[in-house]
């Protein structure tokens, strides 16, 4: 697997040098980089990444005048590779550099933009990104080297945790999304609000599941309290809001909260899986909901019935793949005995019914045959994937959950 | 079987459907007048299929499936009581359509008088033949939405001689006279009141015997496996709907205003129809609980209730009808009288064993035929006087001849004056209330006899003032032949029943007769000779006035129903409607414009300023470190 991944880098690597030749040729080595990074490791979730990180290339092709045209391909196949190879990475020093490889990219491209680069969103989301990175490795750093059952562990934990948070936009630590989501061009955003979110939540299911310990359950309640407080900030916040791309930027930080919620199981590790199920499927939901709705912001418009699927989604319609992933969280939530968090959870989704359906009938026109509204749809078939019931994804992190912990701690 | 079970329902109610659809027509059609004719055809088969099974249907059950994994069915009991109360029921039903084709011939409302009026007969058909306490509920609703529709059938409320109570009359605040309408809401919210726990009272039957049929269920075991405080509650909620039907008090208002109905409708209300439901039901669940056999302190208790609340009401019944001037109403207290003597006599089953049954059941009889025939005529006279309270001389007598030789024997027939019919089931009744001497002393026997009195009494009066001793009236006499002869056919059942009992054809009604010659029953059978003649003579005392106007005001017992229930009605709506506004408050307000204040509370924080930003989240963070590390510690 090393060796593909390897090759695709040297691939990818070879392709972004052709960039002063042609844009389409990195186009076509990022797409064959993902291919057979992708190949290596065939699997249910690696599926969705792959997926994922090529609606994010394809989204690139509808900004015409990026400042790094042919450049970004490359930067989110690179992302991608790192976010598929961090699911089999067991050595601690290789997942810190798959954070920073997947975490630095996006400073790029947060500044890009249709025409002239923005800078001032650049700064703000860098400086937030600094932080969040130092945090997190601190924080590692302490947990993987404390002793065991310690205090050190405790701030580690806490340390890792507020990293993750600022990192991902979780309340009351999430003052750049609102601003860097409305004011970013939308296809870079959409890249950020997708493939950026799944690297630290698997490091930090990694890291926190191989340190845990008997003071672990006294820990876990900040995290809870940091999660139930994200979900209502988000979920209020974007109930009066009237711009589409604020909305999106708060129902992030809820889905944030909802995700970072199943870091609770870390108490219970019977429970993992379900778990993990839930908060991949939410991470994908909160991906294909973002993607789709984005670029139909970056377009002006959508397609009705692809925009109120992909909200119904987001509200936890079943069969859609939003009722699996909250189903999921909640058992897993209820399993290991935060009931009161699953019931914050409950209660935000009702929340959150009345800003989706606003989103969907803001972007809807109708019917719209453009690119953007082709990857829409693709973004509405992987939520619809769930109508087959996901045993099988719920089988593949089952194994996934065996192989989570970090050797040599 | 089938064809009779059907015909014996469907005749009556599909033979009125072409008149309920011809007067709802746009523009009636000119023999619409003639249908009552095919809805009185369909009463004279249900009578004939009646009559069949009265006599060449052996006892027992017939069975239609229905939800058989349930073990509900309709199941259809051919018994000694229903033989007999279903073949009355359609006789008088018959007769009552007969006098109707008269009576209603000039009515605006004619599609929903006959439609009403069949399924009224064929609801009290169901709950008689019933053994199944669902498919009797579904009579019993029957009938409650008949009465409803009927005793509102002049729901215009323009005609004056439709009331009850003198119109304009005031006690305080309240009025003292009741509109047709008004009568109908009374009849049918009185008996929904008691029909609620009735209903659950059969659910709580079933979930706990798993059977709904009356004579299947092992009452001795129910009563005691739920104990005495259950027994009670169970039977007190199921006797409410009996309760409520039949007018025991305190529910005698709607019974009194139901009166506002045509007098065909209170004819058969109060013959055989409705208010007999009610202890019908009760005669019917005391032949299959026996409680002569049930040691049960619950059930006991349960009977010593409705022994008492009968004899109370019979007494209040006939007290508060010696001192009414309307024809009807004072006839509709009879009945009340009538009803609770009926209780209390099923009642003493308890004590005296299965014969008081058969003593209240006959009584049932005797006082359908009569009453029938009082109401018939009643009718008849309000036709002609124009008058609904009583007036006549004895000029009324001399040109309404049958009416009034028919008023005379129904009058002495009911009073139980010797030899006369009823004089034979109240000896019975008196001996069954001397055996409860040993139980209650002379109180049952005493409040008997006192009823008894009166009510020969009030019976006198109401001849006498209708056509010998009271006011001289105008009499609009023009045909009129159709009622005479229905009333008269209603009239002689009494003498045929008198050939029954004295003749022994029927034996349980046969044991009555040596009841009547014991010296006790003579001595109240002369005490009644003398109360009806003394109030023949003297049927009004002016000067006991004032404590006429409190009986005719029915003691201001619908200050109860009138006054009281609505208050204490309008007061829970006043609470809903404070919680209703409460609710729209919290959910219309309170909650969005909370929400909507966080939101933009929690929007306020991006000024867009990064060293505010940065602050925030250094704070929060440093915040959470020291925290954690405290507690941690």
């Amino acid at each position: 697997m090393e060796l593909s991944i390897l090759i695709a880098l040297v691939i990818l690597s070879l392709g972004a040098a052709s960039v002063f030749k042609d844009t389409r040729l990195v186009l076509a080595t990022s797409l064959i980089a993902l291919a057979v990074a992708f190949s290596a490791t065939w699997n249910a979730y690696t599926f969705f990444i792959a997926t994922i990180a090529a609606l994010n290339i394809a989204s690139l092709e509808i900004m015409k005048r990026s400042q790094i045209k042919g450049l970004d391909y490359a930067l989110v196949a690179l992302m991608a590779i790192a976010t598929i190879y961090v699911f089999f990475v067991n050595d601690f020093a290789m997942l810190l550099a798959m954070f920073v490889v997947v975490s630095v990219p996006t400073y790029l491209l947060v500044m890009v933009g249709d025409g002239k680069s923005n800078v001032d969103v650049g700064i703000k989301y860098v400086t937030f990104m600094v932080l969040a990175t130092i945090l997190f490795i601190i924080g590692a750093v302490l947990l993987v080297n404390s002793p065991y059952s310690s205090l050190m562990y405790v701030i580690g934990y806490t340390t890792l945790i507020l990293g993750l948070c600022i990192e991902i936009g979780v309340a009351p630590m999430h003052e750049w999304v609102p601003d860097v989501f409305t004011a970013a061009d939308p296809i870079p955003i959409s890249i950020i609000a997708s493939l950026a979110k799944f690297v630290p939540i698997v490091i930090a299911y990694k890291i926190l599941v191989s340190t845990a310990n008997p003071l672990t359950p006294f820990v876990t309640m900040i995290l809870a309290i940091l999660a139930a407080i994200s979900m209502f900030i988000g979920n209020i916040g974007a109930l009066t809001s009237k711009e589409t791309s604020r909305i999106l930027a708060y129902s992030t930080v809820a889905n944030m909260g909802y995700i970072l919620a199943t870091l609770t199981v870390v108490i219970n590790f019977n429970w993992i899986y379900l778990a993990l199920t839930g908060a991949m499927l939410q991470l994908i939901v909160n991906s294909a909901g973002k993607i789709g709705f984005f670029t139909a912001i970056k377009e002006g418009k959508g397609s009705t019935p692809l925009m109120y699927t992909l909200a119904l989604s987001f509200i936890g319609l079943p069969p859609l793949m939003g009722f699996w992933s909250k189903l999921f969280i909640l058992t897993s939530l209820v399993y290991v005995g935060y009931v009161w968090l699953a019931i914050v959870l409950v209660i935000n989704s009702a929340i959150s019914v009345p800003y989706y359906i606003r989103i969907a009938r803001n972007l809807s026109k109708g019917w719209v045959l453009s690119f953007a509204n082709a990857i829409a749809l693709i973004t509405v078939l992987i939520v619809l994937i769930t109508i087959v019931p996901p045993d099988w994804f719920v089988e593949a992190m089952k194994e996934f959950s065996k192989i989570l912990f970090i050797s040599g701690v | 079987m089938i064809e009779l079970v059907v015909l014996l329902y469907l005749a009556p109610i599909f033979c009125s459907i072409p008149i309920a659809i011809a007067w709802g027509m746009e523009k009636k059609p000119d023999y619409a007048r003639r249908l009552p004719i095919l809805s009185v055809f369909g009463l004279f088969i249900s009578l004939l299929v009646a009559l069949y099974i009265l006599f060449n249907v052996p006892d027992g059950k017939y069975v239609i499936n229905w939800l058989p994994e349930y073990n509900i069915n309709f199941v259809f009991i051919f018994d000694y009581l229903s033989k007999y109360m279903g073949a009355l029921t359609a006789f008088i039903a018959f007769l009552i359509g007969v006098y109707g084709l008269e009576y209603m011939k000039d009515d605006y409302r004619l599609g929903w008088y006959w439609m009403f009026f069949n399924v009224f007969t064929a609801s009290m058909l169901l709950v008689v033949y019933s053994d199944n306490l669902l498919m009797l509920l579904i009579g019993w609703e029957g009938l409650g939405l008949a009465s409803w529709g009927l005793i509102g059938h002049w729901f215009r409320d323009d005609d004056p001689l439709s009331y009850v109570g003198i119109i304009g009359r005031k006690v305080w605040k309240l009025n003292m006279f009741w509109s047709p309408s008004f009568g109908g809401w009374r009849a049918i919210s009185t008996i929904r009141f008691g029909d609620m726990p009735m209903f659950f009272a059969v659910a709580a039957i079933y979930a706990l015997t798993g059977s709904l049929n009356i004579s299947e269920i092992d009452w001795a075991a129910l009563f005691h496996h739920i104990g005495t405080a259950g027994t009670l509650i169970l039977m007190l909620c199921f006797l409410m709907g009996p309760f409520t039907k039949s007018a025991q008090l305190p529910f005698s208002e709607w019974l009194m205003t139901a009166m506002t109905g045509p007098t065909t409708v209170s004819a058969l209300l109060h013959s055989a129809t409705m208010v007999a439901a009610g202890t019908y039901l009760f005669m019917r669940i005391s032949w299959y609980i026996e409680p002569w056999h049930v040691h049960s302190l619950g059930l006991e208790y349960v009977y010593i209730l409705v022994l008492f609340l009968g004899l109370l009401s019979a007494l209040y019944g006939a007290v508060v009808a010696t001192g009414c001037l309307e024809r009807k109403v004072l006839l509709a207290a009879s009945t009340m009288s009538s009803l609770g003597l009926m209780f209390a006599s099923a009642a003493a089953s308890m004590w005296i064993g299965k014969i008081a049954l058969y003593v209240a059941f006959w009584y049932l009889i005797v006082h359908a035929f009569a009453k029938a025939t009082l109401f018939l005529v009643a009718g008849h006279l309000i036709h002609v006087t124009h008058n609904r309270f009583c007036v006549g001389d004895i000029d009324v007598a001399r040109k309404m001849r049958l009416a009034f030789i028919v008023t005379i024997f129904a009058t002495i027939s009911l009073s139980g004056i010797p030899p006369f019919t009823a004089y034979w089931v109240k000896s019975a009744m008196d001996e069954v209330m001397h055996h409860l001497i040993h139980e209650f002393g002379a109180l049952p026997l005493t409040l008997l006899i006192l009823t008894s009195i009166a009510y020969a009494a009030f019976l006198a009066k109401f001849l006498s003032l209708n056509f010998i001793n009271g006011e001289k009236t105008h009499l609009h006499l023009h045909g009129g032949y159709v009622m005479g002869l229905a009333y008269s056919a209603m009239v002689s059942m009494l003498a045929v029943l008198l050939v029954i009992i004295v003749g022994k054809l029927e034996p349980h009604a046969g044991e009555f007769l040596k009841e009547g010659f014991v010296v006790n029953s003579f001595i109240v059978g002369i005490a009644v000779l003398a109360s009806y003649s003394f109030a023949l003579y003297i049927p009004r005392i002016r000067q006991l006035s004032p404590i006429g106007t409190f009986l005719s005001d029915r003691m201001y017992l619908p200050f109860l129903n009138d006054f009281i229930l609505p208050k204490i009605g309008w007061f829970i709506a006043k609470i809903i409607d404070y919680c209703n506004k409460a609710i729209d408050f919290f959910c219309h307000k309170a909650i969005p414009s909370a929400f909507e204040g966080w939101s933009i509370g929690i929007r306020a924080i991006q000024s867009g300023e990064l060293s505010r930003y940065i602050k925030i989240v250094v704070g929060c963070v440093i915040l959470v470190l020291a925290i954690i590390s405290v507690l941690g510690w």
